[in-house]
């Protein structure tokens, strides 16, 4: 149902199809509603989010003691839950794009076409970094799992992505300290470049930005989990 | 009515008890949701800084629609946060418990857990309303207008969750419907005037998010006809008395499996 709000918002913001505003025009801001919600599917959706109860459990024992790469493990249902959900985003996306009949933009320029789906790419594994180091929180307070995960996953990732409403609508100062931090990489800006808003080398500068959070996520989880484990007593087991 | 107060007191007290047993938890939860309050009130005032006006309506007038939403929402999940534990007792069976008690089952399934977490952000928002409302200088009649519509908007809301009680006991499914209403409601988080036909309609009339939470801004505002105002109180007493029917039909069909 938020879809119709946001696409509502937008629509009798932009009531006359000439106005710009932040930046954007109708067809380009409504793009990125239904961006988002392509992206949300593709980045946000994940089974990760089920790390923290396993620890709490003390279910992490049987993963433990098999050969596998827990890591992985979890990597490889992301995918799959992303493969589904991205399956139904795209039929919600094409039943209300036949109610709303929103104007698209589609973006043709190879270039940026290729910059957009290596951002998405860098994104999947940014996420997956995040999530992961909010749910091993359950090694230190197994109680709270739930509350590190509403409280970074539910409110900050999805406002400081861009999943609720555009970044640039902040003051640009805002916006400069925003890009600094990993969460814009998730959404906002592999839809910026899908929508030729940002755009060659700061295109590029950014996927570097992205990537070397996407690296230093990833050796935190490593280094935080090496700890945790330490840590962990297989409560309930 | 005392009787079921003390009782009502004794529940919420023992839910905060129990809350407490994880403040840390608690208080992680309840900044979250101050944050996401702060962060629609931020996204709310540059929206009208670049656009100057949402639908016909100015800053503060979006911001006392924004509010009103909030204190509907926040009220009804703080009276009514046992409906969201409501389906473990369906689907065990302990709902036998309740009904052998001398005490309402629909009042101890309604309201058998007050949520103190949104109890506490109540007064500020009350405060917020206050003031953002002076400043839109409503006469006291419109202000009456507004605190009637606002019982009235609560009214209706509780006639939502009686339904999603009495639909709990027949499908068992409680969790979904309940998000549903919630995804329901958020469409109110901005005046009903930005939707389009037929579904600014419909959520006027047949899903009345529109009476419940855009027409008490919209009187004190002063922009309410006395037609539009009659509509509303008798929606809201069909919808109350809907619901009390439905609970009434949900309750024979209830048939204490698994106990």
């Amino acid at each position: 149902m938020q879809i119709f709000l946001v696409f509502f918002l937008w629509s009798s913001v932009f009531s006359d199809p000439t106005r710009v505003v932040f930046g954007y025009n109708k067809e380009k801001i409504l793009t990125y509603v239904f961006g988002i919600l392509i992206l949300k599917a593709i980045v946000l959706s994940a089974r990760t989010v089920d790390v923290a109860g396993e620890i709490s459990r003390g279910d992490l024992t049987n993963f433990l003691l098999k050969p596998v790469s827990y890591f992985k493990y979890w990597f490889s249902r992301d995918i799959s839950s992303k493969a589904l959900n991205l399956g139904f985003a795209a039929i919600e996306t094409l039943i209300l794009f036949i109610i709303l009949k929103p104007p698209f933009f589609i973006q043709t320029d190879p270039s940026a076409l290729l910059a957009f789906a290596t951002s998405l790419v860098i994104a999947v594994v940014l996420f997956f970094a995040l999530l992961f180091l909010v749910n091993i929180v359950a090694f230190w307070m197994p109680e709270n799992g739930w509350a590190a995960q509403f409280l970074f996953v539910v409110i900050i990732t999805e406002f400081l992505s861009g999943g609720v409403f555009p970044l640039d609508i902040f003051p640009a100062a805002f916006q400069k300290v925003l890009y600094f931090l990993p969460f814009p990489y998730l959404l906002f800006f592999p839809l910026q470049v899908y929508l030729g808003k940002i755009a060659g080398t700061q295109a590029w500068g950014g996927i570097m930005i992205s990537a070397f959070w996407a690296l230093v996520l990833l050796l935190c989880l490593n280094l935080v989990w090496n700890k945790g484990i330490r840590r962990y007593a297989a409560e309930g087991r | 009515m005392s009787k079921y107060f003390k009782i009502w007191w004794l529940m919420s007290k023992n839910a905060f008890i129990s809350m407490l047993a994880n403040r840390l938890g608690a208080s992680v939860f309840m900044f979250g949701k101050l944050l996401r309050f702060g962060f629609f009130l931020v996204f709310i005032i540059f929206l009208l800084k670049g656009t100057n006006t949402l639908a016909g309506y100015n800053l503060n007038q979006t911001l006392f629609f924004f509010l009103t939403f909030n204190l509907i929402d926040v009220v009804t999940q703080f009276l009514y946060r046992e409906v969201y534990r409501f389906r473990p007792l369906v689907v065990s069976g302990s709902f036998d418990l309740v009904l052998t008690k001398p005490v309402n089952a629909l009042f101890r399934s309604l309201m058998g857990g007050a949520d103190i977490l949104d109890f506490m952000t109540i007064p500020p928002l009350i405060l917020a309303i206050y003031f953002l409302g002076r400043s839109l200088n409503p006469t006291t009649v419109q202000v009456l207008l507004y605190l009637f519509l606002l019982i009235n908007g609560l009214v209706i809301a509780t006639a939502f969750h009686i339904a999603v009680l009495s639909l709990g006991i027949i499908t068992l499914e409680i969790d979904h419907t309940i998000m549903i209403y919630r995804d329901l409601t958020n469409l109110g988080r901005f005046p009903i005037d930005i939707y389009r036909e037929p579904l600014k309609g419909l959520l006027t009339y047949l899903i009345p998010v529109g009476i419940m939470i855009t027409l008490p801004a919209k009187a004190l505002m002063g922009l309410v006809s006395p037609g539009g105002i009659v509509v509303s109180f008798v929606l809201g007493v069909v919808s109350l008395f809907l619901a009390l029917r439905y609970w009434n039909f949900a309750l024979t069909k209830y048939s204490s499996a698994s106990s």
